[in-house]
């Protein structure tokens, strides 16, 4: 039995941890890492930088990593549970209060909060029910309604779709370069180790409209459309990719922008209006969520060869200095579907995200004293770094501002 | 004909209602919903309610429950799932229904177990509480056509045989007996109801109790004392349910026509040193890719994938109602029953009762839930492209 095909998710297990670490002897390893590429040096974050670990103390973090893990484990319960569901009530309750203020009122005021409420239902919905439910986060309770591999979000994005191209491939191949698609969602440009091209000079325009139209971007995501044209991938692949799609859009579309409308008759263009505006309020919601947890200035990016043959514990350090956190209120957590706790999320997409809060500290705690850096910032601070590095890379050669130029 | 396809008409556009249902009022709050509504008296379709609390010994209870919506009357002799929640966990345990098909109640009757979880919850239910149940089920059963019976049970064994000795007294030509065991008279079940039964034409009634009857140092049943009581006992037809060394003894006779029910779990197969470990891979797993988990050659999968963090669906835990069914791709399992060896590929094997004896890879496990709404079920559908995800990054070499 080949011991690295062993667990391919991005779901761990101690138990398998203890099988899957056994790969090549630390002599094998360095040969295959050194000399080191200029592209995988660390780049400097916020004028710190993680020190490097060796892979005896990158287990030993690991392990740290893994008994709180093991801790929450044991402690999920009827807090957890109750949690999703109020979350899920109050998601319903919105959206309906927000499409009846939406059909029935004429004025201006019902407008506002009719779409404010059905935008933050959506958000709702897809952040803290979705996106953590369809993790699998709550299958430990064996209910149908918290079940991950069948749920499907209000979002133009077929579940399943996200299911292999988010749980599987993001989560287990975080910024890879080369491997994780969703490194600038295939056409922008984040990390210096991308090559420039051409078409990264209109990338500040790209980006906007990307944000507000997020669902497609991300909802199309899986088709590979780039790749198709670059003739990577057959037509025929994807044709049969697009179907999904296509359905769920279709349902999408059926609901927000035609059913919906003409229930209301007369109100009909006002329902429109306010269906149009909450999602695209929801999609620059989550465009800013999920673009601050990865591409920040301090969040670093791997090459395909250097995470060949990385252990469970290495495993864990990339997730950690491939993601950066968002400072904020318990609501402003909430709102993100604790995203704003990126870290922890990555280190372990399978717990029910609102145990992130309580166990940040401990996390923070550990990267410290192992000298890794813990990126966070508020949600302004970090968005705005994320600007001007989609602004500065759109240019071949990096803005003098950047000190760390390995690669010119 | 003309009924067929109405039928299957009626069936589509039931599921385009669901379908669309589902994405117009976001996917799971249906659900969600349901189970709220339950808990304010809407009937639902999973949903039993308590409409009385009967004490009937110390340590047991009946729960008369007003049927879920769409119950289909149960054969006599059959159990229901009963599902709660513990610790926010949904937990199923098997419990005879104690009334008959055509009482208008549905009853399950509960004997708290010593440190139970799910029987101990049970007792804590008070009128107007809502719990899950699933359609009746089990082949322990009453035969459609007169012939004479032995109904011999032990403790709360005498919950299927309420069912059937109520639906006996429907028939005139009933030719009953019943013999049940108690360890004391304080905790026969039904006490007043075997009395009055005593007293119809066609039915008789033993009851034996450990601390009158039992012989000092023998406690319980007793085969010659069966015999007595019952001279005719290879004639009839006889259904036992009782403790585990009631049935041994019982099944030990070699009766001609024995159906037997089982209550308590299998004594779990003893720790054995020379155990192995091997592996087993997860198909269709809710992380695309599959899961696969070191286990020991000497314990049940069930028991062993529970210990690893999943959660399959399973009932008795004993080889009876296929709750736990689930197809086995390739490798060896022996039934840890009988000692039956699966080596076939492509088998439908019991999680509960099947040891793997080599690496296993099995199929698409269906998870924990008393059983799945119908929309749940047709999401399951969609479960295909992820499994060839999960073949085609089997393939691939992890990078962890
Ligand atoms: C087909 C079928 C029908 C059943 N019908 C009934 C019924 O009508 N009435 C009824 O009361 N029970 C019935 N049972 C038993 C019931 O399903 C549970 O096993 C029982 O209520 C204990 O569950 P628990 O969660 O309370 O105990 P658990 O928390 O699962 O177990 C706690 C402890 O009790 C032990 N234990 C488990 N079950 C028993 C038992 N039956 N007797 C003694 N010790 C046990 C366990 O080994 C464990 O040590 C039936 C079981 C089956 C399979
Ligand atoms: S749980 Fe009943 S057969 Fe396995």
């Amino acid at each position: 039995m080949d011991t690295q095909s062993i667990e391919t998710s991005g779901r761990f297990d101690p138990a398998n941890g203890a099988v899957t670490s056994v790969v090549t002897s630390d002599a094998t390893r360095d040969v295959t890492r050194s000399p080191m590429s200029p592209t995988t040096e660390l780049r400097p974050a916020h004028g710190k930088s993680s020190r490097r670990l060796s892979r005896d103390e990158a287990d030993a973090l690991g392990r740290e990593l893994d008994a709180i893990r093991a801790e929450v484990l044991a402690d999920l319960g009827e807090r957890d549970v109750a949690h999703i569901r109020a979350v899920m009530k109050a998601a319903g309750a919105a959206s309906i209060a927000g499409r009846t203020l939406l059909h029935f009122g004429i004025d201006p005021v019902t407008f506002v909060l009719g779409t404010s409420a059905l935008g933050l239902a959506k958000i709702l919905e897809n952040m803290e029910i979705g996106h953590n439910v369809m993790h699998g986060q709550y299958d430990w309770t064996g209910d149908p309604a918290l079940r991950g591999d069948t749920y499907e979000w209000d979002i133009v994005c077929p579940g399943d779709d996200w299911r292999s191209s988010h749980n599987y491939e993001h989560h287990t191949f975080t910024n890879i370069l080369g491997k994780d698609r969703d490194i600038g969602y295939q056409f922008l440009r984040v990390a210096d180790e991308q090559p420039w091209e051409l078409r990264h000079l209109a990338q500040p325009v790209t980006a906007l409209a990307l944000a507000v139209f997020f669902e497609w971007g991300v909802g199309m995501h899986d088709l590979r459309v780039a790749e198709t044209t670059r003739g990577e991938q057959s037509l025929a692949e994807l044709g049969r990719r697009s179907g999904p799609f296509l359905a769920k859009a279709g349902w999408q579309i059926a609901k927000d922008y035609v059913v919906f409308p003409l229930l209301a008759g007369p109100n009909a263009p006002r329902v429109l209006a306010g269906n149009v505006l909450a999602n695209v309020a929801r999609n620059l919601w989550t465009f800013s969520v999920i673009f601050c947890g990865h591409f920040p200035e301090g969040v670093r990016v791997y090459s395909e060869e250097e995470t060949k043959d990385e252990s469970r514990g290495e495993w864990y350090v990339r997730q950690i200095n491939g993601s950066a956190n968002l400072e904020g209120s318990r609501w402003m957590h909430l709102m993100t579907g604790h995203l704003s706790h990126q870290i922890e999320h990555h280190l372990f997409p399978d717990l029910p995200a609102a145990r992130y809060p309580e166990i940040a500290p401990r996390v923070r705690e550990i990267c410290e004293r192992y000298g890794q850096v813990y990126a966070t910032g508020s949600l302004p601070t970090q968005l705005a770094d994320v600007a001007k590095r989609i602004v500065r890379l759109s240019w071949p050669r990096r803005a003098k501002r950047a000190p760390s130029a390995a690669v010119a | 004909m003309l009924s067929t396809i109405e039928r299957r008409l009626s069936a589509t556009l039931r599921d385009a209602r669901r379908t669309a249902a589902r994405r117009f009022f976001v996917d799971r709050q249906t659900g969600l919903w349901r189970s709220e509504l339950a808990w304010l008296g809407v009937r639902s379709r999973d949903h039993a309610r308590v409409t009385a609390v009967l004490e009937e010994t110390p340590d047991t209870r009946t729960l008369v429950l007003e049927p879920p919506r769409g119950w289909v009357p149960h054969r006599p002799g059959q159990w229901t799932r009963v599902e709660i929640e513990l610790a926010g966990v949904r937990t199923s345990r098997c419990y005879s229904l104690s009334s008959a098909p055509h009482d208008p109640e549905l009853r399950i009757t509960v004997k708290r177990v010593a440190n139970g979880r799910v029987s101990g919850r049970l007792h804590t239910l008070r009128v107007g509480d809502a719990l899950r149940i699933s359609p009746a089920e089990g082949q322990f059963v009453l035969p459609t056509h007169p012939v004479r019976l032995l109904l011999l049970s032990g403790g709360s064994g005498i919950t299927p045989m309420r069912s059937m000795w109520r639906a006996l007294l429907q028939s005139d030509a009933a030719d009953v007996v019943i013999v049940h065991h108690a360890r004391t008279r304080a905790d026969v079940i039904f006490a007043a109801e075997l009395e009055a039964l005593a007293t119809r034409r066609g039915f008789r009634v033993v009851v034996r109790l450990d601390d009158e009857h039992a012989r000092p140092g023998e406690g319980g049943f007793d085969v010659g004392a069966l015999r007595t009581a019952v001279p005719d006992l290879e004639e009839r037809e006889v259904f036992v349910c009782g403790p585990p060394a009631m049935m041994r003894r019982v099944e030990a006779m070699g009766l001609p026509r024995l159906h037997v029910e089982r209550f308590a779990a299998m004594p779990r197969p003893a720790a054995d040193p020379d155990a192995t470990e091997v592996l087993v891979t997860l198909g269709g797993h809710a992380s695309p890719g599959g899961r696969t988990i070191a286990a020991r050659t000497d314990g049940a999968l069930l028991d062993q994938l529970e210990a690893a963090g999943e959660r399959p669906a399973s009932g008795c835990r004993m080889g009876l109602c296929r709750t736990c069914s689930c197809l086995k791709r390739s490798g060896t399992v022996r039934h840890a029953i009988s000692g039956a060896i699966s080596d076939a590929p492509d088998e439908i094997i019991q999680l509960c009762v099947s040891v793997p004896c080599t690496d296993v890879e099995l199929g698409p496990i269906v998870q924990h839930a008393v059983h799945a709404a119908p929309d749940e079920r047709a999401s399951e559908r969609t479960l295909d492209p992820r499994e060839k995800l999960a073949r085609r990054s089997a393939q691939k070499v992890d990078p962890r």
